[in-house]
């Protein structure tokens, strides 16, 4: 009989298909749909993220891990009173007007999912009233820019500003990209920068908490 | 992830299995061996062995006092005669290394007259402990292939330090052995001792796991001990590693060609005499070369021409057929820095582009004066992105991934691809010490430089690694084998 | 005399990662990837052109007929040269297998090399650094080695490029922000080399722009190029794609991923203007996938961009390629091997122009010290590519005879007369322990760091006349900064 451990470890192995259709199983069974998210999808998320820190699981296995996890949540998800539904935080992602570049922005975002964080990645080339309309729409704690150009990058000081105008000034605003240092986060009034992504779910775990 | 359905083939095509690197062509490869062989007709080598005298005169070389010249038909017999490959062994006998055509093998150097002790860098005079440190090391590292000496241990008897070397590699590594030999009678008991290893000397034979190293003296002249050692190793059938040392503008003409037809008109005589005193007898030939370096006085090892006539050299031995030994991995620096970093990696990097069969050198600093463990460790890694490189890229439908191209499509990405699962741990080459952490990683555990953390890696697998033991009473074999050749002295 | 036949010699040594047919292999999976899924260009001029020509274009996506980058592939020059900018003296043959090698650009960051200080690069670590490659035999061309970052961030180039030529009259490859940055580049150079037309004849500078992978053209990159073609200004158009994120984690999918994304390139410039002069660039290398960084040190580079070189030669395309960089935070035994590799590599590999040399930290710190210690490195490769040459005189047959057994060769003329071919190393300690140790015992990288200050307190460029210099201040000061994504 399949159990809530062994889809701990369907996760960990990023196996989509075999998660689904344990999911599907427990849920036919009867089992609690909160345990099969805390102690069956999230578990097994949890223990590749510690993997990952320690080198032992590398980026293609946490983000097919974290497919896993997220197509049985999507299959829970009906069954959960609102509200119940477990998350560490929602974070709002996007990259700033004029830049296309996307692949820290991405990774950010996987690593932020298999930490439990509910994400929104509102994409590329988002200009600063794209995120403000964004924040209005999906009220997250957490909004994250990023940049990959020294000439793009002057555009969060833009949407930080007009944040702050619309009285969105609760949101924490963090800072990623190549040129971007704790200095500029600093300047331009961000509550946080992370180098990378691993530690991107640090800055927003100490944000929150 | 294919992108037809038809069962269509390709003909004519040609594919590189491997990176494609070459310095001399045919031609000149040809014209080299051609002068080489007019050198041994017209002027002859220095034959100082009397035993090997009769031997060339009976097979119909020109003997005139000690000088000696080859004819081209017998010098071209011996070098198609000798085998074209040889399989050395680990200690138990498995068949480990393919020491033929373009297969490249890495181990580290010997000659050097001290060692940076592993525990507190000290530079001193090198003691058996070293031996079997390196052996230790040698025996952990995934990319080293043989073992040999780290010095010669001043705390044994100097006359048989041979013999300690040995015992000290074979209880420590099961990895093969490349083996230095002073004289015959050191040699005869490190036969002794293998055949105690293998259980005799047919299997030894069959089998073997260690190979004589034979220093030529150089410019066309062959000592009395050197031959002897040749006609030892050759009358008992075990490998041998025949080498000339030459220096360009010293012992050797400045230019590369002309250094290469000494070198070659030299091992010719090794491999000649071997092939006479046994025919197919296996012989593996190379050459160590550097310039003269007038203005600081040394013979660097660092320097971009070792590689240069080292790789002029293999190309030569591979168009004989002959299976080859070269250098390469060792620095004119005094210490650990990016000197030592720059001249190891390029040094590897072309030697083994090269296809030179067993590399050697790897680990010697200050112009092989002083061997290092750290810089072993270093190479080792070197090694790895070294054969990285060489294996080229594999073209194949898959691979090409035109399928996943398009699934992917333009902006999007290819983290989560089935097919990067699948390809990304094989295609891609993983460091073990090369740092690739961003700066505050990197400061957050210490600001640590590769020297430092290759060092480390050192004290590990001192502490941790544990080779294979042989048994007791081959060690107690071992032990008897000295005392006894010591009782001789 | 006597004479043979029939005999064929290396002058270098000859490397290839692919055969020819691999190589046909590659570009026609580049050319169906063109074909079927193209790539996106959010810029209208270049859209239009494209259109105009004849490709396939839906929205932002442009799809590439086979006829027409063939087309481009015949007509683009596969003999470009680079100029001295004071002289107009022919230098660089960016062409067949010449190789060159010089700096890198756009590192936010850089370390002063008298404080270590690790700081934002500025107007004057721009101009230190240019002067030191300005300095230095083994380095042909100058790059940047910083974005200019003490001044409005929206005209650095313009800064940049100032410093640049104040303080070398080697070629210049400028990295503009943006293609009104570009046009004031273009305008400096065409001051300093007499006129638009003089600039054309003896170009001493090459435009860059890059794609952003997989399969995207900004605006900003799109109009660099199609700038470069009407200017008639060699353009060099580099993806830089890491395995595994923004390519396949197969090198042969690298390849054909790189490859697409610049012979889109190639056909926005021939189809803007027949001819242009066109650079196939490239750093090809893997996502770490355990740091996720963009790795500068990975032996898969210089694999990947050996083989690019093949491709280069057998397209016949001029080609941009990448070394004497490391990922390691400072110059140490590792900045030393990936240097040593790289720069081995690419050059026996023959790609033409060659790039990032002095990039640190996974390209994100430029580092003088390293630029210094990859020209010492240039002179053994270099001295290692020229090869062995056989002929009577090399081969000494006499000499050794004379000379004989046991002999020593260290009198001889012969030897006089071919010393020089050694390497002689500026840089490289070969001084015996106690003489290093008398001198200080310093490592390498003390010893370059000594010579980079050395040529920043005391090396003088050939100076740019006053006049010229006083009209590219004038560009400079009214130069105009563009927002990004606005008009």
């Amino acid at each position: 009989m399949a159990t809530i451990e062994d889809l701990s470890k369907y996760v960990i192995k990023g196996n989509v298909a075999k998660t689904k259709k344990l999911t599907q199983a427990l849920i036919d069974e009867g089992a609690a749909p909160l345990e099969i998210i805390n102690q069956g999808l999230i578990a097994g998320m949890n223990v590749v993220g510690v993997r990952f820190k320690n080198g032992e699981m590398f980026v293609p296995e946490v983000m097919v891990a974290a497919k896993a996890m997220s197509q049985g949540i999507e299959m829970v998800e009906p069954l959960i009173v609102e509200g119940e539904m477990p998350s560490a935080g929602k974070v709002l992602l996007g990259t700033v007007k004029g830049d296309l570049h996307d692949i820290g922005k991405n990774l950010v975002g996987i690593m932020l999912e298999s930490s439990g964080y509910t994400v929104i990645d509102i994409g590329i080339d988002k200009a600063p009233e794209a995120f403000i309309e964004a924040i209005k729409e999906h009220q997250p704690q957490i909004m994250g820019m990023s940049a990959l150009l020294t000439t793009t990058m002057l555009h969060m000081k833009d949407t930080i500003e007009l944040m702050k105008e619309e009285g969105l000034g609760n949101v924490k605003a963090i800072v990623g990209g190549a040129p971007i240092s704790q200095d500029f986060a600093d300047e331009v009034g961000a509550d946080g920068f992370a180098p990378d992504a691993a530690s991107a779910v640090d800055l927003c775990n100490s944000l929150l908490s | 992830m294919n992108t037809t359905r038809s069962n269509f083939t390709r003909a004519n095509f040609e594919v590189n299995q491997t990176i494609h690197w070459k310095m001399l062509s045919d031609d000149q490869c040809e014209e080299i061996y051609m002068t080489a062989l007019e050198l041994l007709e017209r002027t002859g080598a220095e034959i100082l062995n009397k035993e090997a005298q009769e031997i060339l005169e009976k097979a119909g070389c020109w003997v005139d006092g000690t000088r000696v010249r080859i004819p081209s038909a017998l010098a071209e017999w011996a070098a198609k005669t000798a085998p074209s490959r040889v399989t050395l062994c680990d200690r138990k006998g498995n068949r480990a290394l393919r020491v033929e055509t373009t297969y490249s093998y890495y181990g580290p150097g010997q000659r050097n007259s001290f060692v940076l002790d592993p525990q507190t860098g000290e530079r001193r005079k090198p003691i058996k402990e070293d031996v079997a440190s390196a052996g230790v090391i040698c025996d952990a590292l995934k990319n080293i292939d043989f073992a040999l000496s780290n010095g010669y241990p001043t705390d044994v008897n100097e006359a048989s330090a041979d013999l300690h070397v040995f015992e000290a590699l074979l209880t420590n590594t099961t990895k093969p052995i490349i083996q230095y030999i002073h004289d015959v009678k050191q040699a005869q008991a490190i036969l002794d001792m293998g055949v105690a290893v293998a259980g005799s000397l047919r299997e030894l034979q069959k089998n073997p796991f260690f190979v004589f190293l034979i220093d030529a003296d150089g410019t066309l002249v062959h000592s009395d001990e050197t031959l002897a050692k040749v006609i030892f190793a050759a009358k008992n059938g075990v490998p041998f590693i025949y080498h000339t040392n030459l220096i360009l503008g010293d012992t050797a003409p400045a230019t590369p060609a002309g250094t290469l037809v000494v070198a070659l008109a030299d091992v010719l005589v090794g491999v000649l005499l071997g092939q006479l005193v046994r025919q197919g007898t296996p012989i593996i030939a190379g050459g160590i070369f550097t310039i003269d370096d007038q203005e600081n006085g040394i013979l660097p090892w660092g320097a971009p021409e070792v590689s240069l006539v080292g790789t002029g050299m293999t190309n030569l031995l591979r168009s004989l057929r002959i299976p080859s030994f070269g250098f390469a991995g060792a620095s004119d620096s005094k210490i650990s820095d990016a000197q030592m970093g720059l001249e190891e990696a390029f040094s590897m990097l072309h030697m083994g582009l090269s296809g030179t069969n067993l590399i050697h050198g790897c680990g010697l600093l200050e112009y092989g004066l002083t061997g290092s463990l750290v810089m072993l460790v270093i190479g080792d890694e070197i090694v790895g992105m070294t054969r990285k490189i060489i294996n080229g890229i594999e073209v194949n439908e898959e691979r090409l991934a035109r399928g996943v191209i398009d699934a992917v499509q333009p902006g999007g990405t290819y983290l989560g691809e089935e097919h990067t699962l699948k390809y990304f741990r094989d295609e891609f080459w993983w460091p073990t010490i090369m740092s690739r952490d961003r700066i505050k990683d990197w400061t957050e555990t210490g600001s640590k430089s590769l020297g430092k953390r290759a060092a480390e890696r050192v004290q590990s697998i001192l502490q941790t690694h544990k080779p294979e033991k042989l048994s007791d009473d081959v060690v107690a074999k071992l032990k008897e084998i000295i005392e006894k050749a010591e009782a001789a002295l | 005399m006597t004479i043979r036949s029939n005999i064929k010699a290396n002058q270098s040594t000859r490397m290839n990662v692919l055969t020819p047919e691999q190589c046909q292999e590659l570009v026609l999976a580049a050319e169906e990837a063109m074909w079927r899924t193209g790539t996106n260009f959010h810029d209208e001029e270049s859209l239009e052109i494209m259109k105009k020509a004849g490709c396939w274009v839906d929205g932002e996506r442009v799809r590439v007929p086979a006829h027409i980058f063939e087309q481009a592939l015949k007509t683009c020059q596969k003999h470009i040269v680079l100029c001295n900018s004071r002289t107009g003296a022919r230098e660089l043959f960016v062409e067949g297998n010449n190789s060159y090698f010089g700096s890198g650009p756009c590192t936010p960051f850089t370390r002063n090399p008298f404080t270590e200080e690790r700081h934002r690069a500025t107007r004057q670590s721009v101009g230190w650094a240019t002067k030191v490659l300005d300095a230095l035999p083994n380095i042909d061309y100058a790059m940047s080695l910083g974005i200019v970052q003490d001044v409005p961030l929206l005209i650095s180039d313009r800064h940049e490029f100032e410093q640049q030529i104040l303080h070398t009259d080697k070629p210049i490859i400028t990295v503009c922000v943006d293609q009104w940055g570009q046009a004031d580049c273009i305008k400096m150079a065409e001051i300093v080399a007499g006129g638009e037309e003089e600039l054309r004849k003896n170009p001493f500078i090459c435009l860059y722009a890059e794609p952003i992978s997989p399969g995207v053209h900004c605006r900003e990159a799109a109009q660099k190029l199609v700038m470069g073609a009407k200017k008639d200004l060699p353009t060099i158009y580099t993806p830089c794609i890491m395995a595994g994120g923004t390519a396949p984690a197969t090198l042969a999918g690298v390849m054909v991923q790189g490859l697409c994304e610049s012979l889109s390139g190639l056909v926005l410039s021939q189809c803007t203007r027949e001819g242009a002069p066109f650079i196939m660039g490239g750093v090809y290398t893997i996502l770490d996938m355990a740091t996720t960084i963009f790795s500068y040190g990975a032996p898969e580079l210089s694999l990947l961009l050996a083989a690019l070189a093949d491709v280069a030669h057998y397209l016949e395309i001029p080609m941009f390629g990448t070394a004497g960089c490391t990922d390691s935070c400072i110059i140490d035994e590792q900045a030393g091997i990936e240097a040593a590799i790289s720069v081995a590599m690419t050059n026996m590999s023959g790609a033409n122009l060659n790039h990032d040399i002095g990039y640190a930290e996974q390209g994100a710190t430029s580092n003088l010290d390293l630029v210094v210690i990859c020209d010492e490195v240039l002179g053994m490769a270099r001295r290692l590519t020229n090869g062995i040459r056989v002929n009577e005189e090399t081969l000494a047959l006499d000499v050794i005879e004379d000379v004989g057994p046991g002999g020593n060769f260290a009198d001889e003329d012969h030897t006089e007369e071919h010393i020089e071919e050694n390497y002689m190393p500026k840089l490289i300690n070969r001084a015996a322990r106690e003489i290093w140790e008398n001198a200080g015992g310093k490592t390498l990288t003390q010893v370059a760091n000594e010579k980079v200050r050395d040529i920043i307190n005391h090396h003088e460029p050939e100076p740019l006349p006053k006049d010229l210099a006083a009209k590219i201040r004038d560009i400079v000061e009214n130069a105009v900064g563009h927002m990004p994504g606005e008009d």
